[in-house]
């Protein structure tokens, strides 16, 4: 069973399961009760927003926030290299392990190796923060005697969290890294749906690459595994993946068997420009698709049903070659996808000195107000300047008595107004104030590929119609009789 | 069901010349009628294979009606090639498309640079240039057939050798789409049922695109449950799998959609059944509401133990556990008329379709308040005895009756229990009313997709789900308060990364030394597509984690709350659930 098409109510051990860091940030894993990485906690995945022991995820319902534990990453960093040979899978991309670094001083507090691992070297090696040893000792003496039984129980971090997700060929794609060119989202959502790809069909894509159409795709024709009932002897859904780069057709296959999609997508090591597309078993030589995806550089070479192209000039001879082999419908499409950002945007003079804000005149009333605020104190200068050297003078005449100055007001000074305005934001609610805009989120893919589409219409020739002219007479209607039909008007 | 051959009764589209589709139900032994190009009998397209293009012949002296004859697409890309894809040939043939540009010109460039002469500056725009009357082409079209027509206005057209090669393939483009009588015909399918319900009346579907219906497809996660909830789970009162909610007032274009990718749109027939093709295959449809046809056939994958035994009736069928839809719909009942393009009729139902158990309706009003709604109310129940007193009609209407409250009560708790993989929403209704009552039913994990053709009903949800927001609601948390419901319509933290986007397809013209996009499109909505995963937040105060790039604020719990800095999308959580 995939976890790509079904999961239970909880993550179980040996699921995969997405960490949700934050938007695009996505780590896949498979949840672990036991690891032999070097963690107290047993498997460990790390981020860049703290440790999750596999034992504060497993048995948590899909969709859980999850807090982060704190866990020794220093100590055991050396072990880096030899764990990610094991193929455990446990992120050390993001790990945090840079010592006495402000911002993750947790990632320090604790020493929970095993007793007989704690040699003093390695402690040497990552020194801890001083005032932070007192607390993570206390800690320690606990933690290590479990520890010597079994793994720790993690205990929480101050801070850090992730959410933890069932996988989905999107959460997939967005989590890949970039081992070829991705198909993106848009891009492939819009072909399948282009293709009308549907349950129990058979697709097959040519160039798999890093497997984002792959899952895609697989989710699309999905229609059930083989030996389950199927009391409709229903086709199932297939997709037919052909690479010719070795080493990305070996990290897809294992990819593909550990997402349980070993039923659904036949994956084969072939360069489909100069070797076709039968498959190697004997019994079913072609695999019969219903659509065909290619995603090759000189996909004229290997043309069937649907191409993605990403350059213009294959474009065109792909569409000669459609044309020249009986293909119809043809079309060429590009799918420019955005992402809006939204936001509550501050303007005015009341946002002074506030952060992410626009802190120019909101309205012409606040203009006038301010250039009215502005001459007011420069007239206010100008007159306390007089009265001053009125004041030297009249004191000079030993009149005595102070003058009042200007207009009598008391000026405030910036740093006063300032100081107000951040006390009066605490209290505001920025959350709904000023103009609620959107706009283009800064990146935008503005070219992705050009997507051929072309339908090879079925055969047809004039035993097939002779037949079907048996099946549907039209002799008698020709000859002007209405056998009770009305006249359909399109 | 055949997805290659034209099947009786069933709906398909027709493309006429000038691109246009034409939407029909196909019935045995009735005439087609396809304005000035002419009429058909149905047979002649019955059996016959999509996507090819159909010519209507001449109409012979002795016959009703015209025949037709496939027009191969050989011949088809004969003509496109004729004047266009020759220039194109060099091309195909190199494995390095990119060397022969900088060594020779493209062809269709080297003919413009030979006849460098020949522009539009003296082109003669007036009808005298055609030699041909209105009347002798009037003429013409009752003599010949398309392609003699055409043959003869290019003949007859004086100016035809002045025109630059561009303008001449535009001017045969345009004759060959205002006399060829052809058309292509094209199977029933939610792409091409958006392309033509975008042109007829946009604003029943919401003006939904097709790019958009893939996105909102993709990002909830839409797929079929095929996992058998066995007897011992259904009995315990546990949920069966792959269970969708959707708020759709699209006319049913959004159900359908869910239904093909979840295989329970089409009729389950075998592929083979063709070559016994059915005469008139119509079944016996009866009113009846006893349950009497026995025949129905069972959609066994999803039935519930009890009813693989009962027949299911064609009324009121208790609903199917899983691999369903469940539709809330504003109206007494349910507005899904573009089903019936898939032999889905609410009002008369066919016990073979999928959706008849798979598809479950239920009003706002039955959600919310069910108590108030009278189909919920259980109907009076009278003893046996007593029943078989009554006459057969009665007794009838009062089985309806019970059959009717089971199902809605069946629909209403299943509903209520939550727990569903994803939620669609393409509704005319502001969205933020919706979320609230909705948002609690999906499962940890699931899809949260919202659809609308303007982009300020989602930019409204955008901002209810701000970080800025979100953190302020923890704050409120924190402190042990209750956040106003004015302040916060609906709860920041159930929902995950709340991205807004849109797609837009730009269609290219491809021609060699012509490629570039096409000279115009339809306007009209852009079409936005808000997504999100329904999230569980943690009791209990949580604080965020990272690189913090702006200033960092000392003391206080809530450093996420501040704008800037790639923590914020991480949010912060303190505070119960």
């Amino acid at each position: 069973m995939s976890p790509f098409f079904e999961t239970a109510a909880t993550a179980e051990d040996g699921d995969l399961a997405i960490l949700h860091l934050k938007r695009d940030t996505l780590t896949p894993i498979t949840l672990r009760s036991t690891a032999d990485d070097g963690y107290a906690e047993g498997a460990v995945t790390n981020t860049r927003f703290g440790s999750f022991p596999h034992s504060t995820l497993i048995g948590l319902e899909w969709g859980a926030q999850v807090r982060a534990s704190k866990v020794d990453t220093g100590t055991r960093g050396r072990k880096g290299k030899q764990v990610r040979q094991d193929g455990v899978a446990v992120s050390m991309e993001e790990t945090t392990t840079s010592p006495g670094q402000p911002a993750e001083p947790v990632a320090h507090l604790n020493n929970k190796r095993k007793s007989e691992e704690l040699e003093p070297e390695a402690r040497l090696e990552h020194p801890v923060p001083k005032k932070l040893r007192t607390a993570s000792d206390r800690v320690d003496s606990t933690a290590v005697q479990r520890a010597a039984v079994a793994t720790v129980t993690p205990l929480e971090a101050g801070s850090g969290f992730v959410h933890l997700l069932q996988p989905t060929p999107e959460s997939w794609t967005s989590s890949l890294d970039h081992r070829t060119q991705v198909v993106y989202i848009p891009d492939y959502s819009y072909i399948l749906q282009r293709i009308r790809a549907k349950p129990g069909q058979s697709i097959i894509e040519a160039g798999a690459g890093s497997g984002s159409f792959t899952h895609a795709a697989a989710r699309a024709v999905f229609s059930g595994y083989p030996g389950s009932e199927n009391p409709k002897k229903r086709k199932l859904g297939k997709v037919y993946s052909y690479e010719y780069h070795e080493p990305r057709v070996e990290t897809l296959r294992k990819e593909i068997n550990e997402h349980g999609l070993d039923d659904i997508v036949h994956l084969t090591h072939r360069d489909v420009c100069n070797d076709g597309f039968l498959l190697t078993t004997p019994d079913r030589p072609s695999p019969n698709a219903n659509a065909i995806f290619l995603d090759l550089p000189a996909p004229w070479q290997a043309l069937r049903h649907l191409t993605r192209i990403p350059f213009e000039e294959q474009v065109i001879a792909t569409t000669t070659y459609l044309r020249k082999n009986g293909w119809t419908e043809i079309d060429m499409v590009e799918v420019h996808n955005r992402r809006m950002d939204v936001r509550r945007e501050q303007v005015g003079l009341k946002n002074e000195g506030l952060r992410g804000v626009n802190a120019s005149a909101a309205t012409v009333d606040e203009a006038v107000f301010r250039l009215r605020d502005v001459e007011q104190k420069i007239g206010d200068f100008h007159a306390s300047k007089i009265d001053r050297q009125l004041n030297a003078q009249a004191n000079a005449a030993g009149a005595g008595g102070a003058v009042p100055n200007g207009s009598g007001r008391k000026v405030q000074s910036k740093a006063d107004r300032l100081d107000k305005i951040k006390r009066d934001a605490e209290e505001r609610k920025l959350y709904k104030e000023g103009n609620l805009v959107h706009r283009t989120e800064t990146e935008v893919k503005t070219h992705t590929s050009y997507l051929v589409f072309a339908t090879l219409p079925r055969a047809w020739n004039e035993d097939d119609e002779r037949a079907c002219a048996e099946s549907w007479d039209v002799e008698a209607m020709m000859r002007g009789e209405r056998s009770g039909g009305e006249t359909k008007k399109a | 069901m055949s997805t290659s051959r034209i099947q009786p009764n069933t709906w398909l589209f027709l493309r006429l010349p000038s691109r246009s589709l034409k939407c029909l139900e196909i019935k045995p032994n009735t005439i087609i009628d396809v304005g000035k190009l002419g009429q058909f009998p149905s047979n002649l397209l019955l059996g016959r294979p999509y996507y090819h293009t159909y010519e209507i012949l001449e109409k012979a002296a002795d016959e009703a009606y015209s025949r037709l004859r496939i027009v191969t697409p050989d011949e088809l890309n004969a003509e496109v090639a004729a004047d266009e894809a020759t220039p194109a040939e060099s091309r195909a043939e190199p494995a390095t498309p990119g060397v022969s540009d900088g060594a020779s010109l493209p062809k269709a460039m080297e003919e413009a640079v030979v006849q460098e002469l020949k522009n539009n500056r003296l082109t003669i725009d007036d009808a005298s240039r055609q030699a041909l009357s209105q009347e002798d082409i009037e003429q013409l079209k009752k003599s010949s057939a398309g392609k003699e027509i055409i043959d003869k206005i290019l003949a007859n057209h004086a100016g035809l050798d002045e025109k630059t090669v561009f303008s001449r393939a535009k001017y045969v483009l345009r004759k060959r789409s205002k006399y060829l009588k052809r058309f292509t015909v094209l199977p029933m399918d939610v792409g091409t049922l958006i392309l033509y319900l975008h042109e007829k009346e946009p604003a029943r579907i919401l003006e939904m695109r097709e790019e958009t219906l893939g996105l909102i497809m993709a990002w909830s996660n839409m797929h079929g449950s095929h996992v058998e909830s066995s007897a011992d789970e259904t009995s315990l009162g546990k949920l069966g799998t792959g269970r969708w909610l959707t708020v759709d007032e699209t006319g049913g274009l959004l159900v359908a959609a869910m239904a093909e990718r979840m295989d329970i749109l089409h009729k389950y027939t075998d592929e083979e059944q063709f070559d016994h093709p059915p005469t008139n295959a119509e079944s016996v449809q009866t009113e009846d509401v006893e349950m009497e046809d026995v025949s129905a056939t069972l959609d066994g994958k999803s039935s519930t133990p009890a009813s693989r035994h009962i027949p299911t009736p064609r009324d009121f069928p208790l609903p199917a556990t899983s691999n369903t839809i469940t539709l809330l719909h504003p109206a007494v009942q349910p507005n899904v008329s573009i089903l019936k393009h898939f032999g889905y009729d609410s009002n008369s139902p066919n016990t073979d379709h999928p959706l008849h158990t798979h598809l479950k309706c239920l009003s706002w009003l039955q959600l919310l308040h069910p108590a108030d709604d009278p189909t919920y109310r259980q109907p009076d129940t009278v003893p046996d005895p007593e029943l078989f007193k009554w006459k057969s009609g009665k007794r009838g209407n009062y089985h309806k009756k019970q059959r009717r409250w089971q199902r809605c009560q069946a629909v209403v708790h299943d509903t209520q229990r939550g727990n569903f993989d994803g939620l669609i929403i393409a509704s005319n209704m502001d969205p933020a009313t919706i979320l609230p009552h909705t948002i609690p039913l999906v499962r940890g994990g699931g899809h949260i997709v919202i659809y609308s053709p303007t982009i300020e009903p989602l930019v409204k949800i955008m901002d209810l789900y701000s970080k800025d927001r979100r953190a302020a609601y923890i704050q409120h948390l924190s402190k042990g308060e209750t956040p106003s419901i004015d302040d916060f319509p609906l709860d920041p933290r159930l929902l995950l990364a709340p991205t807004l986007q849109t797609s837009r397809v730009r269609e290219w013209q491809v021609l060699p030394g012509r490629t570039h996009p096409r000279m115009t499109s339809r306007g009209g909505s852009e079409g936005f597509v808000f997504t999100a995963r329904r999230v569980l937040p943690v009791e209990g105060g949580v604080e965020a984690r990272g690189n913090f790039t702006g200033k960092k604020r000392k003391g206080a719990t809530n450093d996420a709350a501040t704008p800037g800095g790639d923590i914020v999308d991480a949010g912060v959580g303190v505070g119960g659930a």
